[in-house]
């Protein structure tokens, strides 16, 4: 990942403004170890973005931002004890992606399924014997049923993470919600090289952020590990959604 | 070609011949003599029940190991006929007697060879067929000291009860279904059979269809083996018992981690004095940890105590001599309740929406993502994949989380992308990696074509340019 992303700049920013306060100014080794303690790895256990067990994240964000390698990722730790699946509504889901950040082959199903009509009984289905799944919401699915859905996933125990083809998600369903802001990539360079990062810019809103607006970034070096630079600030107050 | 011996567990010095006598494990009879036959005894009925249908005959525990030690020289006699004897338990024997046909000039002067071979108290049954379950079958039909010789398969099996699967559960479903016979099963849709009963359903299928297993194999990865050398001689039979359970452990572990099993495992060992004994088991389930040690343990026990190990073992190889995707077993640490419910789960939703929409997939080797990925039916068993190879020309990695192939419109200024369109929107091309030239392959037709990593403001593209066109084939969402 190269060393002068747009996240890493504000990382490294907040570092400074943190040695600042201090009244003196942030030698190198006290910037890193900063920008270490903002910096955490999606796969570790003490972070909030990993999809748990009866609870149900919101991906929300248009194609291209990366949310699906989020979702991968975060199905990943699940898959390493048990079988996952993604429900595909266009029928464009690729599994090398989720074979690239370790989900392994034998663990994963695709479910193809672009009616509206028949998506709500799949997902049913799927959350009463799935441990982990990553489904994309097609349009035309009422509310009330997202939020039975969203019910049946917390009496299930299924760890689960929706995104809206189209639209949002209806309030009330997700314990935290993931809104994509930007992306930004690194590795071409103007017909050399070759995509090999991306920095992703995310607000977090809902109970996983107890409340209060966050703003998230989350460097993706094209390995398994997806990492979460943290805390980035809170979002100017708002109500909380999700 | 199966050779089995029904009776071979009473071939024991402590069983007499003049009385009736019952050789059983904790739970069934595995073998009865003419006495206790004659009494009402047959194979498979619970021991509780043959001791109060023949309250006066004797019964002896099963005891593998022995058994195993007094079959080998059987196996051994068989072995200087026909290379590569597959030994499933004491008493029962696949061979593949493809080649060993051509070389002794025909099928039945190969049988009257091997029965001539064998000389064994009781005659063995002797069934050929074209697949080892039906050759097992065939064996089942056949006199004592008689051949049973099947032509096809699936015609055979169409009579054969449905008991003769070895999943108890589902053959009570069959019968409660209404299907007794191979042949009734067979005669069902297979989409139906595998959307209601899953992988299990398809195995039985399949087998009912005379399609056994080894008509799909997989490659064997030439590296996964165990290999385990001692630098002092192994002469005890506990030490070759530890070294037999260490090495399937992780044999089976191996496997597992290729997301494979395998129902066929050569047992190697090196005697002291530099004798290399070879010997290929087989199972009708894929072999898991505790099944493998036991039959590596049996095998070195036998050979130990007929002296085909003299001076102790030096080296253990295990290696599967096939491998398939198919009925992979649980291990000790995975979640094996996750497992149920997830294949309950997804059978139920091949029923909602078709088994084409439940899929699986496996790795395969291509240029492109799409390449990378061989598709098959949840349930059913992978296509033979391609093996991995360089493939000169690959889309580098990492690979777009969305594949796509539908036409787009980009504008170039000196064949550098400037704009692309994406749905009614000119975005500007922030910057861009390639091309990476792709050779077509011009004996079916496909252009050869250059692909190029587009980086938009909303997000980052993999393009194809060829025919003159621009194409996306990835998003990397």
């Amino acid at each position: 990942m190269a060393a002068t992303t747009l996240l890493q700049q504000r990382v490294r920013q907040k570092a400074l403004q943190t040695a600042n306060q201090r009244g003196r100014q942030a030698s190198r080794e006290e910037l890193a170890a900063l920008i270490a303690t903002h910096t955490t790895t999606l796969s570790g256990p003490a972070t909030e973005l990993t999809l748990v067990p009866g609870r149900v994240i919101g991906l929300e964000g248009p194609v291209g931002t990366g949310l699906t390698r989020l979702a991968l990722v975060m199905l990943a730790e699940i898959a390493s004890r048990a079988p996952v699946a993604i429900v595909d509504t266009r029928g464009w889901f690729c599994p090398v992606a989720a074979w690239e950040v370790g989900i392994p082959p034998a663990r994963l199903s695709v479910i193809r399924c672009s009616d509206a009509e028949k998506w709500p009984s799949v997902l049913g289905a799927l959350l009463t014997g799935l441990g982990g799944i990553y489904a994309e919401v097609p349009p035309g699915v009422p509310d009330q049923v997202l939020r039975r859905l969203s019910a049946k996933a917390r009496q299930e125990r299924a760890a689960v993470a929706l995104r809206p083809m189209s639209g949002q998600l209806p309030a009330g369903i997700t314990h935290m919600r993931l809104t994509a802001e930007r992306v930004t990539w690194s590795g071409p360079d103007r017909g050399h090289g070759r995509l090999s990062g991306r920095s992703l810019s995310l607000y977090a809103s809902g109970k996983g952020v107890r409340g209060i607006e966050q703003r998230f970034g989350v460097e993706d070096d094209g390995t398994s590990d997806v990492h979460l630079v943290g805390n980035l600030g809170a979002v100017s107050p708002g109500r909380a959604v999700g | 070609m199966c050779i089995w011996w029904e009776t071979w567990a009473l071939f024991r010095p402590d069983a007499p011949s003049d009385k009736p006598c019952v050789v059983a494990d904790n739970q069934h009879v595995v073998a009865a003599n003419q006495a206790a036959r004659t009494a009402g005894v047959v194979r498979g009925m619970k021991r509780r029940s043959a001791e109060a249908i023949c309250p006066g005959g004797l019964v002896l525990d099963q005891d593998i190991s022995a058994e195993l030690a007094r079959f080998e020289p059987v196996v051994r006699s068989i072995e200087d006929l026909v290379p590569m004897v597959e030994v499933a338990e004491p008493g029962l024997i696949f061979i593949d007697i493809d080649g060993a046909v051509a070389f002794y000039g025909g099928e039945g002067e190969l049988v009257e060879l091997v029965a001539k071979t064998i000389q064994t108290r009781e005659r063995p049954r002797i069934g050929v067929a074209n697949s080892p379950f039906a050759a097992r079958r065939a064996a089942g039909v056949a006199h004592p000291g008689g051949v049973y010789a099947v032509t096809d398969d699936a015609t055979f099996l169409t009579d054969v009860a449905i008991d003769s699967l070895t999943n108890q559960d589902l053959v009570a479903t069959f019968r409660w279904l209404g299907i007794s016979t191979l042949g009734q099963l067979s005669q069902l849709p297979r989409d139906t059979i595998v959307s209601r009963f899953g992988a299990e359903g398809l195995r039985a299928h399949q087998l009912a269809s005379g399609q056994d297993r080894s008509t799909q194999p997989r490659a064997v990865p030439v590296d996964v083996f165990v290999e385990r050398r001692f630098e002092d001689p192994l002469e005890r039979l506990e030490q070759v018992g530890f070294a037999a359970r260490a090495a399937a452990t992780e044999l089976v572990g191996e496997l597992r981690r290729n997301g494979s099993a395998t129902h066929r495992v050569e047992v190697e060992a090196e005697a002291a004095d530099g004798a290399i004994r070879l010997r290929v088991w087989r199972n009708a389930d894929p072999f898991d940890e505790v099944m493998l040690a036991e039959r590596v343990w049996w095998q070195l026990r036998a050979w130990i105590e007929s002296h085909g190990i003299t001076g102790g073992m030096v080296r253990l190889r295990l290696s599967p001599a096939d491998v398939s995707g198919g009925g992979r077993q649980l291990g000790f640490f995975e979640d094996t309740m996750a497992v149920m419910e997830a294949d309950r789960a997804l059978a139920r939703v091949q029923a909602l929406i078709g088994p084409d929409q439940v899929l699986g997939a496996v790795p395969q080797g291509g240029r492109d993502p799409a390449d990378r990925v061989s598709w098959h039916r949840w349930g059913e068993p992978p296509e033979l994949v391609a093996p991995a190879a360089p493939w000169p020309g690959a889309t580098p990695g990492p690979s777009p989380a969305l594949v796509i192939s539908q036409r787009i419109e980009v504008e170039w200024d000196e064949e550098q992308p400037t704009r692309v369109r994406l749905r009614s929107r000119w975005e500007p091309v922030l910057n861009w990696a390639g091309p990476w030239r792709r050779t077509g392959r011009w004996w079916t037709g496909e252009p050869d074509a250059d692909r190029y990593q587009l980086v938009t403001s909303v997000g980052a593209l993999l393009c194809e340019r060829r025919d003159g066109g621009m194409y996306l084939i990835g998003l990397y969402d």
